[in-house]
């Protein structure tokens, strides 16, 4: 019964409620949107802002932000194709896609939690760094013509039109969603972004904590640059520009605060879902697709508005709350004299 | 110097030292807690209570000086190191995850089984014989459950030494009355307790060893029996205090034959209540108190920047409740902050933009088109009635010290000709030679006929300047003194809820 309940009040539910309710709405305008095939595909094609949802949901859990990671998943992209045009195996990939992507979320880490430079600015240079290596490694042109086993999984349905990657993807989720829930280390994160000082008087280390948080994002930004390099077979040197913006829209819409300590993972990834469905639908309700980015920039202003206005309006009401409380004893102790 | 250490001690700190750049906090603080006692940590307003907590947590780091944990040497240094050598400290304002439920509060960075955790939890709980729903989220919970909480935190490490940093000042009677018997149930079980205070009763009703410290000094320690009020009201007053008196009033204030300018009348806030006071024309009311007594609160809620919830305030006459800063500013009450860095000053714009920035609303330095000249005018005739020392007064404000911008401030203040101007600690951080310059600057507005309110918790400034003062303590007016009725024990006690027999009006 508890359980039950907890499951409805949960933040993620709200999202998935709008997915649901998105669809629904999209399906009075055309009914051909809520074919099982057009379904999954709105989740098929959620795969890499899933991968980078996840990722930076960590970061935004500690009250940071990453935005360095579609250029970290533009230059692990273009590495995997330059590997792949080589003839390399799938594992020599991942493990430089892994490698690439640990080391930017190092660097960030380093910048953000042991110097201290806001984490908007430095991410955003980094951004630029890498942007800048991946003309350097590509030459300035567009890695494509790579074929072997990449091509053949890109698109490999696993079962009931569910594609492998995006299988993967919801595994990675269920294992995020664990970790940060049930472990101890886990709710750390969440610790850090909820109450920064609190978390340093309880013993946790809050500096490792954040550079775990952005080293976890940059692994999982290489990840998705794998995806994106075996689904396209074609990585452009502007690959995965402006995916930042999309992840952390999803992050938000899936109920997870950008002031940190708030949301989860099974939200970020219906977060992820929600941004890849609305240019999808736009096209049966329409509409251009050229809305797209209008429609998704209201939403997110709209909700993190909404956001910061709740926190500041309960931050306003613990504090009066206090000071009510101080003035409230003194007539029963002034007789006390 | 220093005494030997004590084997059986819970804690004992030896020769601590702390400076934050060129300002000494800590001046080699010895002190001892025994197992199974309270001991009262009393002291004004940057006295170094809050420094020495923090050191002994971890939080900082002293610059020499030794702890010892039971005898044996701790290096501490961070949050981690010390909660592991079984101290724990209950902050001031509780430090919970509010989007975390009680549970997870309690048990976050325990590093153990959460089973038996959990278990363990329960059994503690049980024999404290607390009720506390452990699913609730702890935004939905009071300061005092709160501070439970935190307590349980500091309990399941199995901390045998606890910091309580002012547990009381945000708690209503009844829950001060449970607080201290959990206090006392702590304490019969061999915990030791270092308990912060500003309230003289609590030391009283709680302690057992009492400790004063002033300027990062300690001035009296010992068995609370051996202690009178009296006695510790004296060991919180520079020894040199008694000599000291008002001197007598260059301008005395009518009183009988003058319209006050400013009436507050049964004012009631957030974090104040009933307050009722007057301020006459060219006098200064010192307004004292300890922090956390209500004082900010009350002046801010003046200036419009907090909602009133009862009372009234008249300037002149007119009812002025509940109005705007800008109305308020605009009908003649000026308000010159605490912080300058924060609230007070344009850092990178130069002297002269800084003394006419209140003008801007207004057309005396032209609307559209700024009339330099004008601007610049303004500003010389500050800085040459002021003595501020400035190269051009096109420099930027940034570049002048602490006292030097405190002038600017004030000329700023002056600048939209208030009839009153409100002071929150107008020579916090400033040195001695620009504190006289200040003080003669706040006896210049008195002489000119504006209504001075200044808020202080140096006592000795209100004893120097002030023509009548006011004491908050806990969110009301407790004492009010005349003239040559101003001394600092009198002010020190009422601030610390003391209030003698005589001289107590209204």
């Amino acid at each position: 019964m508890s359980s039950l309940r907890n499951l409805l009040h949960a933040r993620w539910m709200s999202s998935f409620v709008f997915l649901v309710l998105l669809f629904l709405i999209t399906g009075l305008a055309d009914p051909n949107f809520l074919t099982y095939t057009n379904v999954v595909n709105c989740f098929n094609t959620a795969t890499m802002y899933t991968l980078l949802a996840i990722g930076i949901a960590f970061v935004i859990m500690t009250g940071e932000i990453d935005v360095s990671i579609g250029a970290t998943l533009g230059i692990t992209a273009a590495m995997t194709g330059l590997i792949a045009q080589q003839g390399g195996s799938i594992g020599r990939m991942l493990v430089v896609c892994v490698a690439v992507g640990a080391a930017v979320g190092l660097v960030n880490g380093v910048g953000v939690a042991f110097f201290g430079v806001p984490s908007l600015i430095f991410t955003l240079g980094t951004n630029g760094v890498i942007r800048g290596f991946i003309y350097i490694v590509t030459d300035g042109r567009t890695v494509e013509n790579f074929g072997g086993d990449i091509a053949v999984y890109g698109n490999k349905v696993l079962f009931a039109e569910i594609t492998l990657y995006y299988a993967i993807a919801v595994v990675l989720v269920a294992v995020a969603h664990i970790v940060l829930t049930r472990t101890k280390k886990g709710k750390y994160f969440i610790a850090v972004g909820d109450n920064l000082d609190g978390a340093n008087l309880v013993g946790i280390s809050v500096l490792r904590v954040k550079l775990l948080a952005y080293v976890l994002c940059g692994i999982f930004a290489g990840i998705a640059g794998y995806v994106f390099a075996s689904k396209y077979r074609q990585v452009m040197t502007v690959a995965g520009n402006g995916y930042e913006m999309t992840a952390i829209a999803a992050c938000v819409l899936g109920g997870v605060s950008l002031s940190g300590g708030l949301g989860n993972m099974v939200g970020a990834a219906i977060g992820a879902v929600i941004m890849s469905s609305i240019s999808r639908l736009l096209v049966f309700i329409g509409l251009p697709s050229d809305f797209n980015n209008t429609i998704t920039g209201v939403m997110l202003i709209i909700i993190v508005v909404v956001d910061a206005l709740t926190q500041r309006r309960s931050i306003e009401m613990t504090r009066r709350k206090r000071l009510l409380s101080r003035t409230a004893g003194t007539a029963a102790e002034g007789g006390k004299r | 110097m220093s005494q030997p250490i004590d084997a059986g001690a819970r804690l004992s700190v030896r020769s601590i030292t702390k400076a934050f750049g060129s300002n000494v906090v800590l001046k080699g603080i010895d002190m001892d807690v025994q197992p199974g006692s309270v001991v009262a940590l009393i002291g004004g307003n940057g006295a170094g209570k809050s420094t020495l907590v923090k050191i002994i947590m971890g939080i900082y780091t002293a610059d020499s000086g030794e702890i010892y944990m039971e005898g044996k040497p701790c290096r501490l240094g961070k949050p981690a190191a010390s909660l592991a050598a079984g101290i724990y400290l209950v902050p001031q304002e509780p430090m919970l995850f509010p989007n975390m439920t009680v549970e997870q509060n309690i048990l976050m960075g325990i590093d153990e089984n959460p089973i038996s955790l959990r278990r363990r939890l329960n059994d503690l709980l049980g024999h404290l014989g607390w009720k506390l729903d452990l699913t609730r989220k702890a935004a939905t919970l009071s300061i005092a459950e709160q501070q439970l909480v935190e307590l349980l935190r500091g309990l399941m490490r199995d901390a045998r030494l606890l910091i309580l940093d002012e547990p009381t000042s945000s708690l209503t009677f009844n829950e001060v009355d449970s607080l201290f018997k959990i206090v006392r149930d702590l304490r019969a079980k061999g915990i030791g307790i270092i308990y912060i205070t500003h309230r003289l009763t609590e030391v009283f009703d709680i302690a057992d060893e009492v400790l004063i410290m002033r300027d990062g000094v300690i001035t009296l320690s010992g068995p609370v029996k051996q202690f009178t009020r009296e006695m510790l009201v004296a060991g919180l007053l520079p020894p040199d205090a008694q000599l000291r008196s008002a001197k007598a009033a260059s301008h005395p204030v009518d009183y009988a034959n003058t319209e006050p300018v400013l009436v507050v009348d049964k004012l009631t806030g957030y974090g104040f209540k009933d307050v009722s006071f007057k301020v006459y024309p060219g006098e200064i009311l010192g307004l004292a108190g300890v922090v956390g007594a209500g004082r900010t609160e009350l002046i801010s809620t003046i200036f419009g920047r907090d909602k009133v919830l009862g009372g009234k305030v008249y300037l002149d006459g007119k009812d002025v409740t509940g109005h705007k800063t800008s109305q308020i500013l605009r009908e003649g009450i000026n308000f010159v902050p605490e912080d300058r860095h924060y609230h007070g000053l344009f850092k990178i714009r130069s002297i002269s933009s800084n003394t006419t920035s209140a003008l801007l609303g207004t057309t005396e330095i032209g609307s559209v088109n700024m009339n330099r000249r004008k601007q610049n005018a303004i500003a010389q005739k500050y800085v040459d009635d002021f003595r501020t020392k400035i190269v051009s007064l096109e420099d930027l404000i940034g570049s002048l010290s602490g006292g030097n911008q405190q002038k600017v401030v004030i000329a700023r203040a002056l600048s939209t000709k208030p009839k009153v101007v409100i002071l929150d600690e107008p020579t916090r951080g400033i040195d001695a030679a620009a504190r006289s310059d200040v003080y003669r600057i706040i006896e210049q507005l008195k002489n000119a006929g504006v209504a001075v309110l200044m808020v202080s918790s140096d006592m000795e400034e209100v004893v120097e300047l002030a023509d009548r003062a006011i004491t908050v303590y806990q969110g009301r007016i407790n004492a009010e003194f005349l003239h040559e009725e101003i001394t600092q024990d009198a002010l020190t006690a009422a601030s610390f809820g003391i209030v003698p027999g005589k001289g107590a009006r209204q």
